[in-house]
């Protein structure tokens, strides 16, 4: 056959409109695919971009010493942009040479340019809201953190001292992008110029120092960066990006690309399917063509590449015109989700262009293909007898099709995991659903036999074409099952996104009261702030002793020399609590009693203890402030350390630091408007040290509400095409269930009875179906929590009665609306055109 | 098991060019079978079959093809146009395979010979049954076949349009000198050909009635 004659056979079967319904679910599936990996690579893009502002850059090399200038020629021959930070701890205090103020600060040093990603906001009154700066401060000139004001009682035009120099105050310094989830930098912030470093005379040998080079540019070209001084950075020099920097958001986006990378995933599945139920019922309704085409002298390899060549001309048309619809659909996405999108989305790389386009060519070659493949072996007798049975599709088709999904997996999520567990479950739900399919069958049946006639009628139908009905609820099951799967681990992630930063999530913290002001402190945030809770008792000691062998020694003798760990003598906040905190769960031992124990006890974080070599029931010696206090080890607890709460690794029970010289601490919610107050603590109590971390909140909050958007509407798209696939395969089933209803009509059966019939059919197909996704769902999403997302795992009892109603009514509804013009035709005419 | 079931049985005969043979017999007596086997549609578990001097039963299912669309056309009872296609396009079908550049002239011509000019952007569906077959002859005789099969051409008409689709069979058959073997149950139309080979139970009357005699 020529390659015009073939084409003037695709267009023909396209006139004839054999070729539709492959065409659509080529075009969804390469149009979904598209869609969702161009707003995902755009997506990821600008989230990657926006959590850059917590570094301040798109990676950091950190080091305590520092950075060789030859990083930075490396960095500025690939075209990047950079820029140096020095951050180190100095006491500030007024110029007035009188003033007995002074105050320990985190000093940043920068260079013009920084931030490379982010803004910094001032204001020129301490608490404000402030505006965007694109500068640094200029030489001679430091910008202090709101809480410096009251703290030195200097105001924005006099002067300071860091070290040996003097400073004008330029500007209240209301955020940084890079301030740093952590609590590692408690002292409030003085930002200065690199220039100005030197004159302060502060940075000394062995001073704690963090010198940074912030970079920013093009990916590869980072990356390049990385390799070329690979060699070099290991071990004094920490090449960072924001995954490292800052693990709730790494987690957070990790999980939400590895959603959507699922959503994508079973996607392209469910296109997959639907061109599989097109091309089989194309390849079925040509059975005829092709044994009359042999009769006129067509030979089978001529059938063979004239159908193969079809498939080209349909494929090259719907690859094309599935990307055209992907781009419009995601430009459509954009436009709606425009208020909830980073301002604008940067421009997406060629890979979603090419991930669209094999996708559609995969889905041909091994789902539509092996239908295809068959007809060459039609014989040309079934034109003199139609009752010649027609070979079965061949096994190989299902290789076919597995091999081809199973590459496709691999090569769309990069995610070996997420493609084990999804396949793991679609193949599960295949051994357990036919079996399950096939019982609910031979169930219905008999109980059939007991219902009216148009029930009757149904699941006799049923029962008939028991081969083609298992496959259509496996079809229609894995379809739901995807759609529940989908909804439940979205469900999870947000609800666990959500939870992990909930509103009134405490946003500042206040440190360093003294005991006789702890009451009146905690009076006044209870007045002021959205504050119920208590004051910690914060004492500074280090472990002396274990057992009564000295810690060093202990120490040694479990780690052996030079291991790297927590350190078991450095100093740690210690505490006291009748109550177990919220967000600790005991994991060894118990947690005293209200009234506390006979002699001192002590809790102890879980893994701290662990690296410790620390159990329940040993005997630990502390040192505090040079005062000894010996207790056994009660229990040992699970601390949430992203919730925003005072956590700590150590816990007396009440009453054991009872005289030992104790600040006080605690955590609270103030919302922005409210944030005036913060100045009247300061200034009534001047020796308290607040932290805000409300910026940082919002943040994070940011980026996951648009992790959580992205989630959601990958969820649409996937809904899309799992519709699709019902309607591919109830019309894939048209044909032979109309046949016989019309059969029945020219019997003299009423249209109503039938239509009856035919939703009854649908409607028990569906919940059938429904019983089948919810027992596959329920296995994958188990797995995939437990696995790949690392949420808590469990069974979703609503799930059991949802998933067959659902199933009912959409199988029910989209199976009228498809059939339900034929049944009003008449009868004759629906027994010639099929 | 059920055993192997024999539908014919010691089929023995010849048909010269140009010559025109019925095949009757009774419903299940194998005249379909044989009319299969004779096209090169099928393959007879032992024995020969030759056609315009090949040995079809010789070659692979591609050769059998090709000597089919070289020599042979067909005419059904059902007709077997294809739905999707236009009268005009199911006639340029077996030409457009044999890479005919004047398919559509040619198919014009043969559909205005069985009259049915007026109707060549048609879908079979829009034809009535006696036009369907005549688009089915034109399709036959439009690749200037050397054997004609025709399987119950008949079959599927009433009497009067079954007559009128028989005389066109015949006429141009007559005038393209195309040898014709036809399977019918219809005595008239059986008598129309020069020479019958009865089927009974697989085997042939005059092979049966020979057995009988000696």
């Amino acid at each position: 056959m020529t390659p015009a004659l073939v084409l003037r056979f695709a267009l023909r079967d396209w006139r004839a409109g054999e070729l539709r319904l492959l065409l659509v679910a080529l075009l969804l599936a390469v149009g979904t695919v598209s869609a969702i990996s161009l707003f995902v690579d755009r997506l990821q893009r600008a989230l990657e971009a926006e959590s850059a502002n917590f570094l301040g850059a798109d990676r950091v090399i950190s080091s305590s010493r520092e950075i060789p200038e030859r990083f930075r020629e490396l960095a500025r021959q690939r075209d990047l942009t950079l820029a140096d930070l020095i951050t180190f701890p100095s006491m500030v205090s007024p110029a007035a040479e009188d003033s007995p103020r002074n105050q320990l600060a985190s000093v940043k040093a920068v260079t013009p340019g920084y931030p490379l990603r982010g803004t910094l906001r001032i204001a020129e009154a301490p608490f404000g809201d402030g505006r965007i700066t694109a500068s640094v401060p200029a030489r001679g000139e430091v910008w202090l953190e709101s809480r410096l004001f009251p703290a030195l009682g200097v105001r924005i035009g006099e002067r300071v001292s860091v070290g040996y120099a003097e400073f004008t105050v330029g500007a209240v310094l209301i955020a940084e992008p890079d301030r740093g989830g952590s609590f590692a930098e408690f002292a409030p912030r003085l930002l200065m110029r690199t220039e100005d470093v030197p004159a302060t005379r502060v940075i000394q040998p062995g001073s704690r120092i963090d010198y940074r080079l912030l970079l920013a540019g093009d990916d590869d070209r980072l990356a390049d960066l990385q390799e070329a001084i690979k060699e070099e950075l290991a071990p004094n020099y920490r090449w960072r990006s924001i995954r490292d920097a800052n693990a709730s958001i790494g987690r957070a986006l990790e999980r939400g690309e590895s959603f959507l990378l699922l959503g994508g995933l079973l996607a392209v599945l469910l296109a997959g399917v639907a061109v599989a139920l097109g091309a089989n019922r194309y390849a079925r309704r040509h059975f005829d063509h092709v044994a009359v085409l042999k009769t006129l002298g067509a030979t089978p390899a001529e059938v063979q590449w004239g159908y193969v060549g079809v498939l080209l001309v349909i494929g090259v048309a719907g690859a094309l015109l599935g990307l055209l619809l992907g781009i419009v659909v995601h430009l459509g996405i954009i436009a709606v989700l425009g208020s909830f999108l980073p301002v604008t989305l940067p421009l997406p790389g060629p890979r979603p262009i090419f991930v669209g386009l094999v996708t559609g060519f995969i889905c041909l070659l091994a789902f539509a293909l092996p239908p295809l493949l068959g007809l060459r072996k039609i014989s040309p007798m079934r034109v003199i007898r139609r009752d010649l049975a027609t070979s079965a599709v061949p096994v190989v088709t299902y290789g076919f099709a597995s091999a081809g999904s199973l590459g496709l997996l691999v090569w769309y999520s990069g995610s070996f995991f997420l493609t084990l567990w999804a396949l793991l479950g679609a193949v599960v739900a295949g051994g357990v659903f036919a079996t399950l399919a096939l019982l609910l069958l031979r169930g219905g049946r008999v109980l059939g036999m007991q219902a009216g006639s148009t029930w009757r009628l149904a699941l006799a139908g049923l029962q008939r074409r028991y081969r083609e009905n298992v496959a259509q609820i496996m079809i229609f099951g894995l379809a739901i099952m995807l759609l529940l799967i989908m909804l439940l681990v979205r469900t999870a992630l947000i609800d666990e996104w959500r939870a992990q930063i909930p509103e009134h999530t405490p946003n500042h913290f206040v440190m360093n009261v003294a005991p006789e002001e702890a009451d009146a402190v905690q009076a006044l945030l209870t007045e002021q702030a959205d504050y119920d809770g208590e004051l910690f008792a914060m004492i500074r000691g280090r472990i002396a002793a274990v057992n009564d062998v000295p810690a060093a020694q202990w120490h040694k003798r479990r780690r052996g020399p030079g291991r790297p760990g927590p350190g078991i003598r450095s100093e740690r906040n210690l505490t006291f609590a009748e109550e177990l905190p919220d967000n600790n769960v005991v994991v060894g031992g118990e947690w005293w009693p209200p009234e506390g124990t006979e002699e001192p006890s002590v809790s102890l974080e879980d893994e701290y203890a662990a690296a410790l070599g620390l159990a329940v029931g040993d005997t630990v010696s502390f040192d505090i402030g040079g005062l000894p206090l010996t207790a056994t080890v009660a229990n040992t607890r699970r601390v949430e350390w992203d919730s925003l709460q005072p956590n700590f690794f150590i816990i007396f029970s009440p009453g054991a630091l009872d005289g030992y010289p104790a600040t006080y601490m605690t955590s609270f919610f103030l919302p922005s408007a409210r944030k005036p107050f913060l100045n009247e603590l300061l200034s009534r109590y001047p020796t308290v040290t607040v932290i805000e971390l409300d910026a940082i909140i919002l943040q994070v909050r940011s980026i996951i509400d648009r992790v959580t958007s992205a989630v959601e509407l990958v969820l649409y798209l996937v809904l899309v095409a799992g519709v699709l696939v019902l309607i591919a395969s109830i019309q894939s089933s048209r044909d032979q269930r109309l046949k016989e209803h019309a059969l029945l009509r020219a019997l003299g059966g009423t249209r109503r009875r039938i239509a009856g019939a035919l939703v009854s059919e649908f409607a028990v197909l569906g919940v059938f179906a429904g019983i089948v996704a919810v027992v596959g769902a329920e296995i994958t999403v188990y797995a995939l929590n437990r696995q790949v997302f690392e949420l808590s795992a469990g069974l979703h009892p609503w799930l059991w009665a949802a998933g067959p109603a659902l199933g009912m009514v959409v199988i029910a509804a989209v199976g009228y609306l498809a059939t339900r013009k034929l049944v009003s035709s008449p009868p004759i005419a629906v027994l010639r055109e099929v | 098991m059920e055993g192997e079931l024999t539908i014919l049985d010691g089929i023995s005969l010849d048909i010269a060019a140009g010559a025109q043979v019925a095949v009757v017999g009774e419903s299940g007596s194998g005249k379909t079978t044989l009319l299969g086997i004779l096209a090169g549609l099928d393959l007879p578990t032992s024995g020969d079959v030759w056609l315009d001097s090949t040995r079809i039963t010789a070659l692979g299912e591609e050769e059998r093809a090709r000597a089919r669309a070289r020599s042979v056309g067909f005419v059904f009872q059902t007709f077997q146009l294809i739905d999707s296609l236009t009268a005009l396009e199911n006639v340029m079908l077996p030409l457009e395979l044999r890479g005919d550049k004047r398919a559509k002239e040619d198919a014009r011509e043969f559909l205005s010979r069985v009259g049915l000019s007026a109707r060549t952007t048609h879908y079979p569906r829009q034809l009535s049954g006696g036009e369907q077959q005549r688009v089915a002859i034109a399709r036959a005789f439009a690749s200037r076949p050397k054997i004609l099969f025709a399987d119950e051409p008949t079959g599927n008409l009433d009497t009067r349009t079954g007559a009128k689709v028989a005389d066109l069979l015949f006429e141009l058959n007559r005038e393209a000198g195309t040898t014709l073997a036809l399977v019918t149950h219809d005595a008239l139309l059986a008598e129309r050909c020069g020479a019958t080979i009865t089927l009974e139970a697989g085997r042939m009357r005059s092979d049966i009635e020979q057995e009988l005699a000696s």
